[in-house]
């Protein structure tokens, strides 16, 4: 069953989004060689509380953290753990905020870089400008009337295109008063485009980018229930915004 | 925070329950617990014990499925 939400649900969760794009943006300022994760996800979940709103991972069932901070070869659910950051490594953070009933979902992947570094590894800054043109292109492709099966290829050609995978298992979702809602939206195109649901007016939905440099099969890591890693030990990327399809096109809620 | 998709598993009906349930042994051997989808429904198709079908499973409860397909 795919949730609609009405006007007023959307503006409750365009202010939800708010809350979680500044408070993404300002931790994403802090990325900095020396810095802990468990330090940037207790900044996020200070400005979450201090903006209004609630860490909304919190509310996932086993999960204590604001935040997901995944380095380098893990995927996606990496715990914050004491990890001082270095110079060169590949940070995504994905956070959530739970506001009056509400979740959005948001993720951004970074390099961390000191101020006065020049080096340009251009390898990695291409895999990640991928990603975001990913998302951008499966943001454009969510027009109403349009199939899920649209955002999936949109998503799927652009970062298969440049040489990368797509992580199979793990796909976007529909969001609103649980985290995870209907429907899928993997970010590959798994059976025909008209087979997939139409997007509606109402529908608010995180798209997600999850992909890898290396090869797309991952592995769960660390014992700890939760970390998904690369099998082959390279760098995975996620970008992540929650959209809401409306009469007037496609709005982005976490800005 | 990201969601594991679901996925397709085939599996041989080996019984029939109240309010078309079944009971279901997948390939791996696993015996689960599935309702047949409102597709099926509408069209009027039939799931007997001994019939091989697909099921659509959540990584999140591999306990329950969704038949989806009956193979002829």
């Amino acid at each position: 069953m795919i949730n609609i939400k009405n006007e007023q649900e959307i503006k409750i969760m365009t202010v939800s989004g708010h809350i979680l794009a500044e408070t993404l943006f300002e931790v994403l300022k802090h990325v900095k060689p020396g810095v802990s994760e468990i330090e940037l996800d207790k900044l996020a979940d200070k400005l979450i509380v201090e903006k209004g709103g609630e860490p909304g991972f919190k509310k996932v069932k086993g999960y204590h953290h604001a935040t997901c901070i995944s380095t380098n070869d893990v995927v996606v659910h990496g715990i914050p753990s004491d990890y001082r950051l270095k110079e060169g490594d590949v940070i995504g953070i994905d956070c959530g905020v739970y506001y009056k009933g509400f979740h959005t979902d948001m993720s951004e992947t970074v390099r961390v870089k000191s101020q006065k570094s020049k080096v340009k590894n251009d390898q990695v800054d291409k895999f990640l400008e991928t990603g975001k043109k990913a998302l951008e292109e499966g943001i454009k492709a969510a027009k109403l009337g349009n199939h899920v099966g649209d955002i999936s290829k949109a998503i799927q050609d652009i970062v298969e295109g440049e040489g990368y995978s797509i992580v199979r298992s793990l796909v976007g979702h529909g969001v609103g008063r649980d985290l995870h809602e209907e429907p899928e939206v993997p970010g590959y195109l798994a059976e025909n485009i008209e087979k997939t649901s139409v997007l509606r007016k109402g529908m608010t939905i995180a798209v997600e980018v999850i992909y890898n440099m290396g090869k797309n099969e991952i592995v769960l890591a660390n014992d700890d229930g939760w970390t998904i890693k690369t099998k082959d030990g390279n760098f995975s990327g996620v970008f992540e915004r929650t959209i809401a399809i409306t009469e007037n096109g496609t709005v982005v809620l976490t800005k | 925070m990201a969601h594991q998709g679901s996925f397709e598993a085939e599996g041989v009906v080996k019984e029939s329950l109240p309010n078309t349930l079944f009971r279901v042994e997948l390939i791996n051997g696993d015996l689960i617990l599935c309702h047949l989808s409102g597709k099926m429904r509408m069209n009027y198709i039939k799931i007997l014990p001994g019939d091989k079908v697909k099921v659509e499973m959540t990584p999140y409860d591999k306990t329950k499925g969704r038949i989806v397909y009956r193979s002829k």
